[in-house]
């Protein structure tokens, strides 16, 4: 699947299933059906045997879940009532459109109009209390009807390309991981590796709790989209990595200090292969590899990133030779482990 | 032309105040199979008219557009902005919109990221000076490519909702241009007495310009204003918003209490549901303008309720605008020499 592709499914946190039917069948038509397996948590993990003797067995792992929302009830006038999965800050969520429920029903989430807003209002964030999905329903049962409560919706947003070798789409936090997997598992490598598509990381990375465990390898690269902030001031102490300076490696983020060893390895990796890369150099977010680490009796891992603007809205912005430069060291990182 | 398809074509030109040319090209290309003539005045209001022996009735809906203009390009290429027009900064972070600079190019609105914002800071709105657009190339390039005073344009799209409920930005008030053309289109093979001009006015979102300039060029009898009001959503007064489902007349100190009463008269006639809305003041919409043109000129007002205005979002009822169509082309048929002796005996 390309990019594009990948970033235009539907697949909040606990959603999954039909970016997963998809992963699941281009795996097993790169790998071969019997390498090919879900497990109790909804993950598509791919095992591909190693070419020699000897070598570590190496996890990669993305996760195939995005941010969406939830529809929790509906008002009298048929508004539809939600809530985040995940974190999305509410403040981008104000004129947008989203797809809710199986039916992809369009909505927009509005908000009062500037002319009936009191000075307090205008400072005010709108939190999810105040927010509503407008599907054009003339009540609450019509509105219910359409879209129970449990129904998930997603923004609804294009990928599109833009400025200089960017994109701007939904759910590059972590199409970008799982569109590196589906290159990289088709090519063959010197020790064993296996390939885990985990679910509901947005929520409490819950897909690779269970992953870590079955797998237990010895070595961890898990692939990320990683918040940038590198654009809008001049000076910024705050900066973590910025887009298009290539794929950020981590040494430490929210929910782990990852072995010096591993970091070090990769960072000489990347030089050594001329792969543009940069330290994420501030301290931010938790992912998968916080359990691949610590699962049974615990592994080395390391976080490579695409640098993202905007993660968790509708329009996050990556540079696509980040995308690639983290295909490049992840591919170096296998050939030579 | 279709009035869906002339909806989705017209929201998606740029026109924001000032800069109205595209949207004005199409829309008087819209009207001309209708009219008897249609030009574009000095300010790019479009003027169409329907040849007529009675009195000149100026029907008015403005096709301008809020937006954004750039007005610093910083160090690192990011935009900064000034709003045309009363853009609400909270519609804004994570839009994706159009600058038009030396070429057209897709920029997205981007923010400080929350996990850098203090608790104090993570409580309020971003302000328009806080925001700016990421056009996804190095600073050199967007120095060559966007100039300071170049326009933005909001997030386009079209969503037709569930009950013949449309989504779309510039709602306000090109639904109401819409009106107009399907005014123009029913009253095709009609006789009318009056001598009609559809005046699709400039300048509206920022002070009425177009209707004053226009209107003075035309010298109406009476004017005909359209624009959106606000339709109910949750926390909103219900004296200041409306049923989705059904146009408003105003009522007030700046409109004409005998033009108002016939379009109640004909509304009855032919069974359209209209809601009252009363303005105790000024209208905010170009009646405001157009009444006060030369010796001044009678209005009525009639609007359709929109939810969410001035987002990109703006969503209103399709039949709605059909329904105000009808009553209007109605009401164009029904002026006669006999109104302008009725107006204040």
């Amino acid at each position: 699947m390309d990019l594009k592709q990948l970033c235009e499914i539907h697949a909040p946190s606990g959603s999954e299933n039909i970016l997963r039917r998809l992963i699941f069948d281009e795996a097993k038509e790169a790998c071969g059906a019997e390498n090919v397996r879900i497990d109790r948590m909804g993950n598509v993990l791919c095992r591909k045997k190693g070419t020699g003797v000897g070598r570590p067995h190496v996890c990669v792992s993305a996760h195939m879940d995005e941010v969406g929302f939830i529809v929790m009830g509906a008002t009298e006038e048929g508004l539809l009532r939600f809530r985040p999965i995940g974190g999305i800050d509410p403040r981008v969520v104000i004129s947008k459109r989203v797809l809710v429920g199986e039916g992809m029903l369009p909505g927009v989430i509005g908000a009062i109009a500037i002319h009936l807003q009191t000075r307090a209002d205008r400072e005010k964030v709108l939190g999810y209390d105040s927010l509503y999905i407008d599907i054009g329903a003339k009540d609450r049962s019509e509105a219910l009807e359409k879209c129970p409560p449990g129904s998930y919706a997603c923004f609804d947003a294009p990928y599109t390309p833009f400025g200089e070798g960017f994109i701007c789409a939904k759910a590059l936090d972590d199409r970008v991981g799982c569109y590196n997997m589906l290159k990289l598992l088709r090519e063959s490598y010197p020790g064993d590796v296996t390939f885990a598509f985990v679910t509901r990381e947005e929520v409490g990375m819950r897909g690779s709790a269970g992953a870590a465990y079955a797998i237990q390898p010895d070595l961890v690269i898990n692939l990320e989209g990683t918040a940038a902030n590198d654009l809008g001031e001049a000076d910024n102490p705050f900066e973590v990595c910025c887009a298009g300076k290539g794929v950020a490696i981590s040494f430490m983020d929210n929910s782990s200090v990852y072995q010096r060893k591993l970091y070090q390895k990769l960072t000489r990796l990347a030089q050594i292969n001329q792969i543009a890369h940069q330290p994420k150099r501030g301290v931010t977010a938790v992912n998968d590899a916080a359990n691949y680490q610590r699962a049974a009796g615990g592994a080395l891992a390391c976080t490579l990133s695409v640098p993202c603007r905007y993660i968790h809205s509708g329009a996050s912005v990556c540079s696509l030779a980040d995308v690639d430069a983290q295909y490049a060291l992840t591919r170096a990182f296998l050939l030579n482990a | 032309m279709q009035t869906e398809e002339f909806l989705r074509e017209a929201t998606a030109l740029p026109g924001l105040s000032g800069n109205e040319q595209a949207v004005a090209q199409y829309i008087a290309d819209a009207f001309r199979p209708y009219c008897d003539e249609v030009r574009i005045d000095a300010l790019n209001s479009v003027i169409a008219r329907i040849h007529g022996r009675g009195p000149r009735v100026m029907l008015c809906a403005h096709l301008d557009e809020i937006g954004l203009m750039v007005a610093k390009i910083e160090a690192d290429g990011a935009l900064r902005l000034r709003s045309v027009g009363g853009v609400d900064p909270r519609i804004l972070p994570g839009m994706r919109v159009t600058v038009y600079g030396r070429e057209t190019l897709m920029g997205v609105i981007g923010a400080k990221a929350p996990h850098l914002l203090n608790d104090a800071q993570r409580q309020k709105n971003y302000t328009l000076d806080e925001l700016y657009i990421d056009l996804g190339m190095p600073a050199e390039q967007a120095r060559m490519a966007v100039r300071i005073g170049d326009c933005v344009a909001l997030e386009g799209g079209y969503t037709k909702l569930l009950n013949d409920r449309v989504a779309t930005k510039t709602a306000d008030d090109r639904s109401c241009v819409a009106i107009m053309l399907r005014t123009a289109q029913l009253l095709q093979r009609m006789d009318t007495t009056a001598d009609l001009y559809f005046v699709a006015s400039c300048q509206e979102e920022v002070g009425g310009y177009g209707a004053m300039t226009a209107g003075f060029g035309v010298d109406p009898d009476f004017g005909i204003v359209l624009d959106v009001t606000h339709a109910k959503t949750p926390g909103v007064s219900e004296l200041d918003a409306f049923e989705i489902d059904s146009p408003t007349v105003a009522k007030g100190p700046y409109l004409h209490p005998y033009l108002r009463q016939k379009l109640e008269e004909i509304a009855k006639e032919q069974h359209v549901t209209i809601q009252d809305e009363i303005l105790p003041r000024d209208t905010s919409t170009d009646a405001d303008d157009l009444e006060a043109v030369r010796c001044g000129v009678p209005c009525v007002l009639l609007s359709l309720p929109v939810r969410y205005m001035h987002t990109s979002v703006e969503t209103f009822d399709m039949r709605a605008l059909e329904e105000s169509a009808r009553l209007l082309a109605n009401y164009c048929l029904a002026i006669n020499h006999t109104w302008r002796d009725a107006l204040w005996i």
